[in-house]
């Protein structure tokens, strides 16, 4: 089969040693950072990014890849000992790995989420091996105006579709066009929104506005409303070790979430909350023990966490086949591509082979380092939770500035993160999504690339996105998750009046 | 009914920044290269589409507050009351950082930063912060500079620091 003799080659590129050093590391950071609290995997690669300017494509983007899965370990080791999740997929687990921890189980929580993130990743993996050559060769028939379609279908669902509100979804989408706009348009040369301000020019960096809405305005945050809570951090008694009970309990229920997360991560809409609530239910209807939900009940732990490792190797389906961010960390990545001038595609399985597999085949040995390393050094990251959060703020920030600094040596690009920081905040204070911004800003330009593309082809006819099959297919599917909700809410209405 | 002056200014900024992308796209050059749209479509939409937003944003603060939105009482969300200090704080150490960084060189722009965030959250010992500080922003200066290549100025410390490259 094809796809395994691509994925041997792969294991040959990742199995290099410079490679697999580049993958430790990755690997390393990833859970360090991860653990950090209120740093998530899209802030830990952001962060990351502007460091490994200097290195070689491939290392760099299979030390991405181990950031990327330490980066959800570490988060997950820091929401089952700290009640506070850093990011909401985690909530999931907080309700049961947290109680366990206090129940003395903090070893067997971490340990069903280490191995069932393990055996979800590397099944997820095996199936992104299977089924990209597959969507690769359905890509081959797409065109600008299919491709324009899907970024439309992509931009509704992750703005639209998910959250308390639609409307700040949008506006938060909306937003990050815009910000994607800023810069040189690439069709015509013409500066856009620059006003003169050369490193405006350049456009602004996904990494910028990724730090700055995260780490700045995350800090800015907890400064304001929270700096004076304390937490307290559950220690790690007794063995790591599971009971025979614990993975009677645990295996099934990483099987069943792999095969509801996987799917979910996949689709734009996904984001790595549904999946993990639906893992979570699904184990408390299926369980034998349901009076121990609530109050620390291992399928709590094992499901949602195998089900967010799962999505989250979904999400590497869409971006590396079509190139489509599904996740605000899908699209860091993406700029993580393009700053070394790769586009993630069809064209990339074909013109850069060795890349692509070696970066998946990286994916299997990413989760092999994870699990041997982290369980046993978990020691080490409990410690690292404890520092302080005056200190860890301030470290986060300095590292934070680094990254935007390096970029032009200018301090407007410290001033714009600044900027950023404050959206950040006012974002995370009045409850607008900032996913659909950062994916806004990364994926709108390809958008419009495609959209001026496909007009150019047809000659300014603009039905071409409604006469070609796929294309309208999409946009026909888009159409219907905005106006289906819509009407059924109001319909429901309307007939209640009626009555 | 409840009216949040935040809401109320979040939603004419949306409002107004698609009146600014507006006016903006209006004085761009409209020709599209070769049988095109030009640089002015898409801004337009998007402008559009700010507008929009923002005026619906506006309505729904006017008529009882952002649909859906966080509790407004600190204490609903768990959290406490509004710190500018704390803020305060925070801001002044990335002026600082951003003031200092270009002559003074990013160890000591990076140390200044570490101290005021440190005080922001809540830290009485500067002493302290300015050591951790300082050792963190060298050693992150030497591996990255070092090691990695990343370009960051010496400033003041250059004749004890060099610049990149070992």
């Amino acid at each position: 089969m094809e796809a395994l003799s691509a994925l041997l080659a792969g294991f040959g590129v990742a199995l290099q040693p410079m490679n697999l050093l580049w993958g430790f590391i990755g690997v390393t950071l990833g859970t360090f950072v991860g653990v950090l609290p209120g740093v998530g995997p899209a802030l830990t690669v952001a962060m990351l990014l502007p460091l490994t300017v200097k290195l070689d494509p491939t290392g760099a983007l299979i030390m991405f890849a181990g950031i990327y899965y330490g980066a959800m370990f570490g988060g997950s080791t820091t929401t089952i000992l700290l009640n506070t999740p850093g990011e909401s997929a985690s909530i999931a687990t907080a309700l049961e790995g947290n109680r366990m921890a206090k129940a003395g189980r903090a070893g067997p929580a971490l340990a069903t989420s280490a191995i069932g993130s393990f055996v979800a990743g590397t099944i997820a993996t095996i199936l992104l091996t299977l089924l990209a050559p597959l969507v690769v060769d359905l890509a081959l028939k797409f065109g600008p105006a299919e491709y324009f379609a899907l970024m439309v279908f992509a931009f509704v669902t992750v703005s639209a579709v998910l959250g308390s509100s639609t409307v700040r979804g949008l506006t938060s989408l909306f937003l990050g066009l815009f910000l994607g706009l800023v810069g040189i348009d690439s069709q015509t040369g013409q500066p856009r929104f620059a006003f003169g301000v050369p490193e405006l020019l350049d456009g602004v960096d996904v990494v910028v506005l990724a730090v700055g809405l995260f780490a700045v305005g995350e800090a800015l945050y907890v400064a304001a409303y929270q700096s004076r809570l304390t937490e307290t951090v559950e220690k790690v008694k007794g063995s790591i070790m599971m009971s025979a009970a614990d993975w009677q309990r645990s295996w099934p229920a990483w099987l069943r979430a792999t095969a509801i997360g996987f799917p979910f991560g996949t689709i734009p809409a996904g984001g790595s909350e549904i999946p993990t609530f639906l893992s979570y239910a699904t184990e408390k209807k299926l369980t034998r023990h349901p009076e121990e939900f609530g109050k620390g009940a291992i399928e709590g732990v094992a499901g949602p966490e195998a089900a967010n490792n799962a999505a989250a190797t979904g999400v590497l389906v869409p971006l590396l086949t079509l190139g489509i961010p599904t996740s605000a960390t899908a699209a860091i990545l993406l700029g993580a591509f393009q700053n070394y001038g790769l586009q993630p595609g069809p064209l990339l399985f074909d013109s850069q082979k060795d890349l692509v597999w070696g970066l998946i085949a990286s994916l299997y040995i990413g989760n092999i380092i994870l699990l041997i390393l982290n369980l046993p050094l978990i020691g080490i990251w409990v410690k690292v939770l404890t520092i302080p959060k005056d200190l860890l703020y301030a470290g986060i920030l300095v590292f934070a500035t680094l990254g935007a600094y390096s970029l032009h040596q200018s301090w407007v690009d410290l001033a714009t993160l600044y900027a950023f920081g404050l959206l950040g905040f006012a974002m995370r204070r009045w409850d607008i999504p900032v996913g659909p911004a950062v994916i806004g800003l990364i994926l709108g330009p390809l958008a419009e690339t495609q959209f001026r593309r496909a007009l150019s082809i047809s000659q300014g006819d603009a039905s071409v996105f409604f006469t070609q099959p796929i294309s309208a297919s999409f946009l026909a599917i888009t159409a219907a998750l905005v106006i289906v909700p819509f009407v059924v809410r109001h319909w429901g209405r309307l007939r209640r009046s009626r009555s | 009914m409840r009216r949040s002056p935040a809401e109320i200014a979040l939603s004419l900024g949306a409002l107004a920044l698609g009146a600014g992308v507006v006016g903006v796209t209006a004085s761009l050059p409209a020709e599209g290269g070769y049988a095109g749209i030009g640089p002015r479509f898409v801004p337009g939409v998007v402008g559009t589409g700010l507008l929009l937003l923002g005026a619906w944003l506006a309505c729904e603060a006017l008529s009882g507050g952002w649909r859906g939105g966080r509790p407004d009482d600190a204490r609903e969300r768990g959290e406490h009351a509004f710190d500018v200090a704390a803020f305060g704080w925070i801001t002044a150490g990335l002026f600082a950082h951003m003031a200092l960084i270009g002559w003074a060189g990013f160890v000591i722009a990076g140390t200044a930063l570490f101290v005021c965030v440190a005080r922001g959250f809540g830290s009485r010992k500067p002493i302290r912060d300015f050591l951790i500080g300082i050792a963190l922003a060298l050693g992150v200066f030497f591996f990255f500079v070092k090691l990695l290549n990343v370009n960051l100025p010496a400033g003041w410390l250059s004749p004890l620091l060099g610049g990149a490259g070992i």
